[in-house]
């Protein structure tokens, strides 16, 4: 045994030192030929792009502010919400509940508890279903399907509580029917950032490629439809190829095989920020430097686009600011106000000069010194 | 239980009778893996322009890496008549084990490589004891940790992923090369060659293919089947430590939820390669195969434009035909 152990250990710690003496510590740097030439004060869409999922036009978060008289109303009828949530395991979600739950305290609004589907049906059923036992006034909810879960919806209206959507209304459900309002991102006005930005960094007649979400989901739809129809409008020279995938732990190998088989890729839009980050490692695997923008912002990609490398922006989600405009609807509709059917929240572009403040913006907290650090080594480009 | 092997050439089965060379080489079914392999690297040639190049052979090992080094530890485990479910959990928590580590104890590519490796060679020891000592199945052991691993890897940082930024472990275990061979590359042929001489040169090995081939022989025999099993997870879970570095290295941060559901990859590569689910019979480099053998139907697919749905179609139907015609 000991001799085995030894020839182990023995090619282990070869392999280990060969690599350790003869690599090469080559991390190339993008041209920064693209983004300088645009806008930044004029790059995000100035209202709501895209359309409500029955092609409703939104309204914005404006809309919901509380008169005094309301908010004295609302003080005075101590009332309870419930929240159910399809994870509580992402950023998006915990800003969300985050806006929601302080905005909500602000006015005396008791939160009765936050539930998590786990991105399971049944158990969001489950989950719904115990909350209306509760007996809230309200209960502000995303989804996790379209169909399955409608019927449960329904009868929290028919249980005379209040309901408020996060980003997607369940099929055949009508307001002020069956429920008050319907908060979502701008989906479509994200995918157009990331279709400005990675169209300047585009020779005329270059092909780009976008790595999209091959199941059919409303808000992914609406990105990838956002860069299509403004690269058609705006850029018809540019020639788009798509790769989907369903799997989202496959990204890398799939992006990476995309890129081999389309040499001519010369640029990419992945659909939301994790897949953007693994087609970026497979990238660097196979030493290729192309710009890639997506939509979202998180620790990781906030760190790739302030250090300059091929990550160029975001169009960001406010995730906390939306859970403040679902927090503001639904103490509207608890005091008997007519509430829009949709309110939009608008996108928030991010690029290399204004990574930090993004940050802040967007996580309504200073940014980790992994960020800070990053960015200082960047300046005077990274702020 | 249908496969029959008798008592005695099963305990001491070197794979069939042959020289040891040849057996390493073909495994119980010769060449029939090799012409599966050779087949698809033909169709996939002919029909995309880009498969058939040094770049996109190397895309495939690189990508291929993690569930091949694995593998090579599953085709221990495997052959000792026991089943790892485990292997994608504990890659996530020795990732994020690493990453902490270098986060803050020393930002050293050392430190982070011994946090992995120990994570999941810790992983290992618990599944081997449990299921050798309180004799629970590991079917059952390895759901649990499956579970209870993946549990620990979100809750050490609240789901968030954890940056990493030295770049010596970058380059050792991602992106650094030897001779234009990336370093995941290198990491895997390593591991592959530790692999065939412990399986197939070693007391040990041998061991495995009695503990396996026929217990209760070997257990007459002398051989400690508790202790053959439990290293064979040991090795499983540190082999899973390594994957997790080379995975971190790649993505400069280690996220608790990667690689769900990749334990399936692993076993399908190693029974591709010709392992018996049933114990005592199995070859390393046929698990390589194997493990070649699925990622070159993903590359090919995807460099052929097939939609991705279909693709999964395909990549299944081909998996059962590969096994059945190979097992012929």
């Amino acid at each position: 045994m000991k001799q085995q152990a030894r020839i182990l250990f023995g090619t282990l710690s070869l392999a280990a030192s060969a690599l350790a003496l003869s690599t090469s510590l080559s991390f190339a740097q993008t041209p920064d030929t693209c983004v300088t030439g645009v806008d930044m004060a004029t790059l995000g869409p100035q209202g709501i792009v895209g359309q409500g999922p029955h092609g409703e036009k939104a309204a914005s978060p404006d809309e919901l502010k509380l008169t005094d008289d309301e908010a004295a109303k609302v003080k005075a009828g101590k009332f309870k919400v419930g929240i159910s949530m399809q994870t509580v395991n992402l950023d998006w979600s915990q800003l969300q509940v985050a806006g929601i739950s302080e905005t909500l305290a602000k006015y005396g609004v008791t939160v009765t508890g936050v539930a998590s589907a786990e991105y399971q049906v049944d158990k969001q059923i489950a989950d719904i279903e115990n909350t209306i036992q509760q007996h809230p006034d309200g209960i502000i909810s995303i989804p996790v399907d379209f169909t399955a879960t409608a019927p449960t919806y329904k009868k929290v209206g028919e249980a005379g509580i209040k309901l408020v959507f996060m980003d997607s209304i369940p099929v055949g459900l009508e307001s002020p029917k069956d429920f008050a309002s319907m908060i979502s991102a701008d989906s479509q006005g994200n995918g157009q950032i990331a279709a400005t930005i990675l169209a300047s960094c585009m020779p005329k007649g270059g092909t780009i490629g976008l790595v999209n979400f091959g199941v059919d989901y409303f808000s992914t739809n609406e990105r990838t439809k956002g860069v299509s129809e403004w690269m058609k409008k705006n850029r018809p020279d540019i020639v788009m190829k798509q790769v989907d995938f369903t799997d989202p732990s496959k990204v890398s190998q799939i992006a990476g095989d995309f890129l081999t088989g389309n040499p001519d890729v010369k640029g990419l839009f992945a659909v939301w920020d994790q897949p953007a980050l693994d087609t970026l490692s497979s990238m660097r695997a196979q030493g290729i430097d192309i710009p890639i923008t997506t939509v979202d912002l998180g620790l990781q990609s906030a760190i790739e686009i302030a250090k300059g490398g091929p990550l160029k922006a975001t169009g960001s989600q406010r995730p906390y600011d939306q859970g403040v405009a679902e927090a503001l609807a639904m103490m509207k509709a608890l005091i008997g106000e007519k509430t829009p059917a949709w309110v939009g929240v608008q996108s928030l572009p991010v690029v290399q000069s204004n990574v930090l403040e993004s940050y802040k913006t967007v996580f309504h907290k200073d940014p980790p010194a992994e960020l800070v650090d990053a960015c200082n080594a960047a300046k005077p480009k990274c702020n | 239980m249908t496969e029959t092997q008798s008592p005695a050439k099963a305990a001491i089965a070197q794979p069939g009778g042959r020289p040891a060379l040849l057996s390493l080489l073909q495994g119980e079914r010769p060449y029939m893996l090799y012409l599966a392999f050779a087949v698809m690297l033909v169709v996939f040639s002919l029909a995309s322009p880009w498969f058939l190049s040094i770049d996109n052979f190397l895309n495939i090992g690189r990508q291929t890496t993690l569930v091949s080094i694995i593998a090579v530890g599953m085709t221990f485990v495997i052959i000792s008549r026991q089943i790892d479910l485990s292997v994608a959990s504990t890659l996530a928590l020795s990732g994020m084990s690493a990453s902490l580590a270098m986060a803050f104890v020393a930002n050293s590519w050392i430190v982070g490589a011994l946090a992995g490796l120990g994570t999941g060679a810790l992983i290992g020891l618990i599944n081997g004891l449990l299921t050798t000592r309180l004799e629970i199945p590991s079917f059952l052991v390895t759901l649990g940790t499956l579970s209870g691993a993946r549990g620990l890897a979100l809750m050490v940082t609240n789901t968030k992923p954890v940056i990493i930024t030295n770049e010596y472990y970058f380059a050792i275990f991602g992106e650094g090369s030897v001779l234009g061979i990336p370093a995941p590359i290198l990491w895997t042929l390593g591991v592959t060659v530790a692999g065939i001489l412990l399986l197939h040169y070693s007391v040990y090995g041998r061991r495995v293919y009695a503990a396996g081939g026929n217990p209760t022989a070997a257990l007459y025999s002398g051989v400690r089947i508790k202790q053959v099993t439990t290293l064979a997870f040991v090795l499983t879970g540190t082999l899973a430590g390594l994957a997790s570095l080379i995975l971190s290295a790649r993505s400069h941060a280690a996220r608790p939820d990667v690689v769900q559901g990749m334990e399936l990859d692993v076993i399908a590569s190693v029974i591709l390669g010709g392992c018996s689910l049933f114990g005592g019979r199995g070859f390393v480099l046929g698990t390589l195969l194997g493990s070649l053998i699925i990622g070159t139907l993903n590359n090919g697919l995807v460099l052929l434009g097939v939609s991705s749905s279909l693709q999964l179609v395909i990549k299944g139907a081909i998996i059962v035909a590969a096994v059945a015609f190979t097992r012929r």
